[in-house]
């Protein structure tokens, strides 16, 4: 029980070390992250079984009891992101492995890799704001390097805007568990809840303001977002899916746990959350219709979809937050299944850019079904995961009579579809005459992509189709989740009993 | 049962692209197995149904958010059954002669089985928010459809415009049922009908849902994108923009009107005033029209407009009448568009200017199409007519004050336009040209192939239809009257009779089809007045400036926001920290008293140096002075270590500030001596400001934040456990190696990535400098 919380930290930690060591034989090096991060998705999996049936689980790190040492805790939030995001590591790993541009950086990738996961699996499963620092800057640490793999010199331009506005974002998070270590004398979250409860008004504001710029601008809110359409179409397809797909959520869920568990309103939605997850929401699908290539326009996506989540947040209600955590869990498989569609259509034709494409359609029907399902999923069209996730939203929204927001909400999913349909009418449709002949076609016109590539993808597409499919389970587990959020009881007494 | 067609139409719409591949244009029979077997289906369940019990099915989807799979087929859904899967069958039957076979007719076939199964859905299902699924479902398989011809840029933004307009409908109408919903505390659409709620809420969601109904069934101001969803083939315009998908926003304002129209003082004048003035834009629009199909698209728009006056009224006549007529018009318009896609096929174009003596050539399709217009056009004998008379009969007793009389005027008025049309249609198309063939073009007539005999089938199945139940409404009466019976038992008793007597409706549908005659004959006059009034300006040319607003829009938005500029960046997340925890600092906190500014002069003295060297190194103009300003400050902050009493942070914080500064001066080799002299002039006022303003707010935050503890902070149990149970003297290193080793563990590990990271980017550069 215990081994089950940390192993999704320690075994792809321990499995990075030996990947490094095991540089020169990438066949092996290759076999073990695929071993190690499918024994991480078996145990994220238990793990989530047992915090569903037995409640929130905790186990001090050294055996040091809180508030002394580090804790780490699983509740049912913490357990459904572990489980998601694994899958997406897992699957975003064997697509890695069948495209080009990663395997000849076998050395650094699938070390790094591993740590990535680690960071991310930590930042979930810690219950120590330190440690969430530390588990951030793992993540960010391997993220700088995956960004700039292979060193082209655009790389390595947007992995600098990358690089700086962390650094930035670190200093501010570092000051931030300074400041809440001064008036608190502890960082243990569960402590904290308690502690900062306490603290002068005008102080727990400011703390968590602070606290909601840091993670801010890792989840690139509005007006904190600039760095990511910067920065992530520039990497390699998988390293690009898996950020869109993690990372900003990564800072989502810090967001989330720390305005509720240590921040919480008195019940009354939060006028400045909405407030940003109207504008997140609007500049980001602005920012999309603007472009015109495949990865930019699915990197402004991320940022409108940010919004949504913020939406939930900040209406502090069960239903709300669970639509929220809804929310993220099909945006997770539906922007990583997109993003690695983009890599199969950059593969296949050598672009993204939509002036340069067209009929592919017809020249790689596959890829075209792959696409579409996910792009309408996004758009929040039924019946698809979005679709559920915005019904939950619009209902929770509306329940609280927080009309403008659902009225924003809406708006911009039409927009959304706007832009996806504009990636579809360009890439997708066309005549294929009118783009200039490709080396990667086959005799038949065809386009062929590895298969390494396309089964992740259409697996994810698949999974993605299941949570629509089957919503009630995970609704009821993302309510439940939810109840323990607004309610933090449960949280505070398994890490201080 | 219900469920099990419904998953019909899935698997048949999923096999279709690969049946394609084998059957070619044979693929379309295969998929009209899921609408036949459903008409088939419900046929045999009418008995029952019509006399007002209702078939039902649920099967739980997310009951947590009020989602289910409730199906239910009462006496209306069965009337629209009939048109979706009957009319349907028949459809798919004529899809395989109107296509050649080519590469993607599978798809095509598939999707259009999807869509036939999403329409099914849609007047299947009992659940307001499983109606919304069906429906954007039919959205997204007609922006399919629509585009099938993807190569031409012309049916790809038609198929936009339609996803766009019925797409923001749709969205509308989710909040709307939201609203209503849960004013209602269910979802349920039998429940709520049954028990419709109240007050003010439940106005504005109604509201929402007609909003969504107008733009589906293409009500003014949202009617511009039938004509250009036009750009589909053929069936896919007599399937879906006739037949179908646009009577969904009529179904539904059938179903709710009754439960509302009359609780709510808006619903009549908007829905009756949209619904009479769709019916005289689309009509007028129609008497313009060269091409045969866009002739007929806007006659759809004006007879959708019609449907929604008599259904809207929720008064029982108007809504029996309103039931007749989708009836007739799903039969006379199917026909008249698969008339127009054997013109199209046969003579490869469908400019009435241009075609000329069609009528001879082809007598039989000729002779369908003047029987689907004549019944248009309400002319005795022939189903139309009968739907006409009750529609006039309802409207003349309904009791509604000035704006009853309004609306039966407006009816009048665009029946007159549909003679006018539908004769146009018919003369235009199959005439010895219509008076205005000089429109260039040698006429295509008389040596046009003659269509094969199954391909005309359906249409004249269609065209027979028309007639028996024009001539016996004993055959079609307990449809039309089961399925007006469910939305409103009332409606139920009514019937459909030939001859009424010498009633005021009577006289209406003589004025009618003599002031058509009249317009008729005056075609070149009325081709004059819409010439002078063809500038004016319409809802598609709103449409098309608001989608260039919006791309201007995200543009100018995009340019300033995301301008690529690290500087501005960085500002702009400084800014943020000090407008919000900033402000809240400012405003809802005061400094503790009794603050200690230093505890020896030489704190004060070093902190000064600090200070001095920070500000030297914000305005410092060259590199290298900027350097050597910032290591200033590193060691001052060292030296206040030590006198703070630590050492070993003292000694870490020298080691990193000397190899700053090395690494620092070695990169200078690289770059230019100075900082470039604008950037520094314009924005550098601002960065000093904004670096100030953050470092006095870290610093009042410190101050503010210590002063507020009040709980004994952890370091006392640090202290208190190093040596007994961690057995360390050194309670820093305990920390680090014991009590919180788990953050070392990730450090550690950053380092190690770090050291990976400066391999990869060597790696990189050599790699990069030998291939140059």
């Amino acid at each position: 029980m215990r081994a089950l919380i940390a192993l999704p930290v320690v075994l792809p930690l321990l499995a990075a070390g030996v990947s490094l060591a095991l540089h020169r034989r990438p066949a092996v090096q290759r076999a073990l992250s695929v071993v190690v991060l499918g024994a991480t998705l078996v145990a994220s999996v238990a793990l989530l079984v047992t915090v569903e049936r037995s409640g929130v689980a905790a186990v001090q790190v050294g055996g040091w009891p809180a508030p002394i040492g580090i804790t780490l805790v699983a509740d049912l939030f913490a357990a459904i992101m572990l489980v998601i995001s694994t899958v997406m590591v897992l699957a975003v790993l064997v697509y890695a492995i069948g495209h080009p541009r990663t395997r000849d950086h076998g050395l650094f990738f699938h070390p790094l890799y591993l740590i990535l996961a680690t960071g991310v699996a930590a930042s979930f499963l810690t219950g120590d704001l330190f440690n969430l620092f530390v588990a951030f800057e793992v993540t960010l640490g391997a993220s700088y390097v995956l960004i700039t793999l292979g060193g082209s010199r655009d790389q390595v331009r947007s992995g600098m805007t990358y690089v700086v506005i962390n650094l930035l974002a670190s200093t501010l998070f570092v000051t931030a568990v300074g400041l809440v270590y001064a008036a608190t004398g502890t960082v243990n979250m569960a402590d904290l809840a308690g502690r900062v409860a306490e603290l002068p008004a005008g102080v727990r504001q400011a703390l968590g303001l602070l606290l909601l710029v840091v993670f801010g601008v890792k989840a690139a809110i509005f007006p904190l977002f600039f760095w990511l359409p910067d920065s992530y179409p520039t990497a390699p397809a998988p390293v690009t899916a898996i950020f869109a797909g993690l990372l900003t959520k990564v800072g989502v869920y810090a967001i989330i746990r720390t305005q509720t568990l240590l921040f919480p309103t008195d019940g009354s939605p939060s006028t400045l959350l909405l407030a940003i997850a109207g504008g997140t929401m609007v500049v980001g699908v602005l920012g999309a219709i603007a472009q015109n290539d495949v990865k930019r326009i699915l990197s402004f996506h991320i940022i409108s979809q940010i919004g949504y989540m913020v939406l939930g947040l900040g209406l502090f209600t069960v239903a709300g937050v669970a639509g929220a955590i809804f929310y993220i869990v099909h945006h997770i498989v539906v922007k990583t299944t997109l993003f690695l569609v983009g890599g199969l259509v950059e593969q296949s034709t050598g672009t993204g850019a939509l002036s340069r494409l067209g009929g592919l359609l017809h020249r790689a029907p596959v890829v075209a079904g792959l696409f579409l399902l996910p792009a309408l999923s996004l758009a929040g069209l039924p019946p698809f995961s979005g679709f559920v996730a915005k019904l939950a939203l619009v209902q929770a929204g509306l329940a609280v009579e927080a009309h403008t927001i659902v009225a924003i909400s809406l708006l911009v999913s039409l927009l959304t579809l706007f832009s996806m349909t504009k990636i579809w009418a360009g890439v997708f449709w066309g005549a294929p005459e009118e783009v200039p002949p490709l080396e990667a076609a086959a005799g038949d016109g065809r386009l062929s992509s590895p298969a390494l590539m396309v089964a992740p993808t259409a697996a994810l597409v698949v999974l993605s189709l299941v949570i629509a499919v089957a919503a009630a389970p995970l609704w009821d587990l993302s309510e439940r989740a939810a109840a323990t959020l607004v309610d933090p009881a449960p949280y505070v007494e398994a890490v201080l009993p | 049962m219900l469920a099990l067609l419904l998953a019909l139409h899935a698997v048949l719409a999923l096999a279709a692209p690969a049946l394609g591949r084998r059957l070619g244009p044979r693929v379309f029979l295969v998929c009209a197995l899921a609408p036949g077997a459903t008409a088939a289906w419900a046929a045999t369940q009418a008995a029952g149904v019509l006399d007002g019990s209702a078939t039902t099915q649920v099967l739980p989807w997310v009951p947590g958010l009020g989602l289910d799979l409730a199906l239910r087929l009462d006496g209306f859904a069965l009337l629209m059954v009939a048109l979706v899967s009957g009319i349907g069958a028949v459809l798919f039957a004529y899809s395989r002669w109107y296509f050649s076979p080519r590469p993607g007719l599978g798809r095509f076939a598939g999707v259009l089985t999807a869509f036939a199964g999403s329409m099914l859905g849609v007047v299947l299902a009992d659940n307001l928010l499983l109606i919304y699924v069906f429906w954007e479902l039919t959205s997204i398989t007609s922006y399919l459809l629509i585009g099938f011809e993807d190569e031409k840029g012309s049916a790809r933004a038609a198929a936009l415009q339609a996803i766009l307009v019925t797409g923001a409908g749709g969205l509308a109408m989710l909040a709307g049922f939201v609203i209503v919903g849960q004013a209602a505390g269910t979802y349920s659409l039998s429940g709520i009908l049954a028990d419709p709620p109240g007050g003010g809420v439940v106005g504005a969601g109604l509201v929402l849902v007609l909003v969504g109904a107008c733009t589906k069934s293409a009500q003014v101001p949202f009617h511009f994108w039938l004509p250009a969803a036009m750009a589909a083939p053929t069936p896919v315009s007599a399937y879906l923009h006739s037949a179908t998908l646009v009577k969904a926003g009529v179904y539904l304002i059938a179903r709710f009107a009754p439960a509302f129209a009359a609780g709510h003082a808006f619903w009549r004048p908007l829905v009756m005033g949209l619904g009479v003035a769709t019916m005289l834009l689309g009509g007028w629009r129609a008497l313009r029209q060269h091409d045969l199909k866009l002739l007929l698209a806007y006659g759809t728009v004006s007879q959708l407009g019609f449907m929604v006056v008599l259904v809207g009224a929720g008064i029982p006549e108007l809504t029996f009448a309103g039931a007749a007529l989708i009836v007739a018009h799903g039969l006379f318009k199917a026909a008249l568009f698969m008339v127009v896609g054997i013109v199209d096929h046969q003579a490869h174009t469908r400019d009435l200017r241009v075609l000329s003596g069609l009528g001879r050539r082809m007598p039989g399709v000729a002779a369908v199409a003047a029987v689907a217009a004549a019944s248009m056009a309400g002319v005795p004998l022939l189903l139309g007519f009968l739907s006409k008379e009750a529609a006039y009969e309802g409207l003349l007793h309904a009791h509604l004050g000035v704006g009853g009389s309004l609306a039966l005027a407006g009816v009048v008025v665009g029946s007159v336009l549909t003679f006018a049309y539908g004769a146009r249609f018919v003369l235009g198309g199959f005439g010895a040209g219509f008076g205005e063939s000089a429109g260039g073009g040698d006429p295509v007539g008389p040596d046009v192939a003659r269509p094969a005999p199954a391909f005309v089938v359906p249409a004249a199945l269609f065209a027979v239809l028309t007639v028996v139940a024009g001539v016996a409404p004993a055959l079609v009466d307990p449809l039309v009257g089961g399925g007006a019976g469910a939305l409103d038992a009332a409606a139920g008793k009514a019937h459909l009779a030939l001859w009424h007597g010498f009633t005021p409706a009577l006289g209406l549908s003589v004025l009618t089809l003599a002031a058509g005659a009249l317009l008729v004959a005056g075609a070149g006059t009325v081709e004059r007045v819409q010439a002078r009034l063809a500038g004016a300006p319409s809802a598609a040319g709103v449409y098309s400036s608001a989608l260039v607003g919006l791309n201007r829009l995200a543009d100018r938005v995009t340019a300033v926001l995301q301008n690529g500029s690290l500087p501005v960046y960085l500002g702009v997340i400084l800014l943020t920290v000090l407008a919000l925890p900033g402000l809240a600092l400012l405003t809802r906190t005061r400094l503790p008293g009794g603050v200690v500014v230093g505890e020896s002069p030489l704190q004060v003295v070093v902190a000064g140096v600090v200070l001095a060297a920070a500000v030297g190194a914000a305005f410092a103009r060259r590199r290298f002075a900027a350097v050597l300003f910032l290591g200033g400050v590193g060691y001052g902050v060292a030296v206040l270590f030590v006198i703070q009493g630590a050492p070993d942070l003292a000694l870490t914080q020298l080691l990193v500030e000397t190899l700053a500064v090395v690494i620092f001066v070695l990169v200078l080799r690289h770059l230019p001596e100075r900082f470039e002299p604008s950037a520094w002039r314009l924005g550098q006022a601002t960065r000093v400001a904004v670096a100030g303003g953050v470092g006095v707010f870290v610093a009042a935050f410190s101050l503010v934040a210590a002063g507020a503890r009040t709980a004994e902070p952890v370091s006392g149990a640090y202290l208190e456990q190093a040596v007994p149970e961690a057995g360390g003297q050194n309670v820093v290193n305990v920390i680090l190696v014991d009590f919180r080793a788990f953050d070392t563990l990730g450090e550690i590990t950053v380092l190690t990535v770090a050291a990976l990271g400066i391999v990869s980017l060597v790696q990189a550069g050599r790699r990069q400098q030998d291939e140059a």
